[in-house]
Formats: structure tokens, sequence, C-alpha cells
């Protein structure tokens, strides 16, 4: 699929079929798109954990009220905070890593979209709550789930804001 | 009144929902306000109708929050003439 055709048609989809994604098709998604994105320092202090246990994906989504209708799985990417901490200090855990978990959604997503696959990232979930139904140890902060599917419906493309660029220098208008 | 196993299950995640939505509103979107209220609604009115208490005003009402509540995500004007227009409509059901 051509790059500007992912970046264009991608959508967030809250609507799944029932039909599952094979464990192969996920572990590709991480391992072929999401770890190929840039981090800060390279410090790659990102975890995947795919989820497709209907069971834990049930407990997680008791407690991620963004996570709607019913994928049969869900990425969640973890920041490794001792990692991070070590390699990049404090910027590291509050900034660059959230922009990492950012820029490597981003390649999940066009990846699945790319796949004939439907996502959704979500940040309104209870991260101290995901990380016991999980079993995570305390470094290992959930910051961004991504619902994983077949899409049931797309949604139409919300509309976009062309006024926010400029060259060089701000000028108002 | 002796509840069965599947009406726990579902009022107790429609528990967590509002509870979990609480206390991550309070850092969150403000128009996600609005729209967990209405998908709780939605939620409940599924859990009643799964038991068997369906009355056709609640699912007209469900009807019209699943046709719209994802306007959130396009355009907040729309979002809030959605939400006006459903009460509007609850209202009319009211006066039936």
């Amino acid at each position: 699929m051509d790059i500007w055709a992912a970046i264009k048609n991608r959508r967030s989809v809250r609507k799944f079929t029932d039909d599952s994604v094979k464990d192969e098709v996920l572990k590709s998604l991480v391992l072929e798109a999401g770890i190929w994105a840039p981090s800060g320092g390279n410090i790659q202090a990102w975890r995947f954990f795919i989820i497709t246990d209907p069971k834990i994906l049930n407990r997680v989504k008791l407690v991620s009220p963004g996570l709607l209708g019913t994928p049969p799985s869900i990425i969640v990417i973890c920041e490794d905070l001792v990692y991070e901490l070590e390699k990049g200090g404090d910027l590291g855990v509050k900034v660059l890593s959230i922009m990492d978990t950012a820029m490597a959604a981003q390649n999940i997503m066009l990846a699945a979209h790319a796949a004939g696959l439907a996502t959704c990232p979500i940040a309104s979930f209870h991260a101290e709550a995901v990380q016991r139904i999980m079993g995570l140890p305390a470094h290992l902060c959930p910051q961004l789930i991504i619902s994983v599917g077949f899409p049931g419906k797309n949604p139409p493309a919300p509309r976009r804001n062309p006024n926010v660029i400029w060259f060089n220098s701000y000028a108002d208008e | 009144m002796q509840m069965n196993e599947a009406f726990e299950e579902q009022i107790f995640g429609l528990v967590c929902y509002m509870l979990t939505s609480a206390c991550n509103l309070v850092n969150e979107t403000k128009s996600y306000g609005p729209l967990r209220l209405i998908d709780s609604a939605s939620r409940l009115i599924t859990v009643l109708s799964d038991s068997g208490i369906s009355p056709p005003s609640l699912e007209k009402i469900q009807e019209k929050i699943e046709q719209g509540k994802l306007k959130v995500m396009e355009d907040d004007s729309q979002f809030s003439a959605f939400l006006n227009d459903l009460v509007l409509y609850t209202v009319s059901l009211i006066e039936k």
C-alpha cells in the first residue's frame, strides 16, 4: 500500500467483526513495524504486550472506558521506567518515552491498516488497574492501548484543520 | 430478588466502566464527560434488555445514542447539537 494512502485512509475504528487476528500477524505488527519507529536516544524502552485471551481482555476492558467495541485483540504498549530512567534520565521518563510510544503506535496502526486490519489508539484507561490485571511489575507502565481487529465499520474522516503550518517564522495574519 | 450470573457480570462491568470513567475524566478531554454518560445510559439499556426489560422507548433512545455518540470524535458543535436533540427526543417520549 502506498504510504500516502495508508496515512490518509487509516481510521480509528470502534466496531470490529468477531474474526480473530492471527498471532503471527500481531507479532509482525510489533516486530516489523512498532520497533522500527525512532526512539529518543535510541533507548527503545517500550515493551509490547499482546492480549488475545478473552478473559484477560475483558478484564482490561472493565477499566478502560476508551476501549469501545469488542476487538479480538489489543496491544498494550508499556514503558520500562527503570530502563528509561537509567538510559534517558528524567527527560526520558517524562517526555521521550511518551513520544516513542506514540511513534511506535503510529507505525503499528499504519502497518495494520495496510494489512487490512482496523485499529484504535486508546489512552482512556486506568494505568495502575491495567498493570494489576496484567500482573505487570511496577516498573512497566502502560502508556497506550491499541485495539486490533477486522473493521466492522469504518468511520468517516474527521475534519482536518490545514491552518497549522508556517515557514521560517510565525506571523499573525 | 436473585440475580443471575450473567446479569451480575454485566452490572459489574457497567459499574467498573462508570467508576473508571469518573476517575479518568478528571484529566481527560472535556467532551468525554457527556460521551461517557450517554454511553453508560446505552450500556444500562443493553443490560436491561438482555434481562428481558426492553420498553420501546429505551430501545429508541439507545438507537439514537449509538447513531450519534461518536460525533464527539468528529465535531464539537455537531456533538452538542446531537446531545440537545437526544434530550428533546427523550422529552417527546415523555409527552406521549
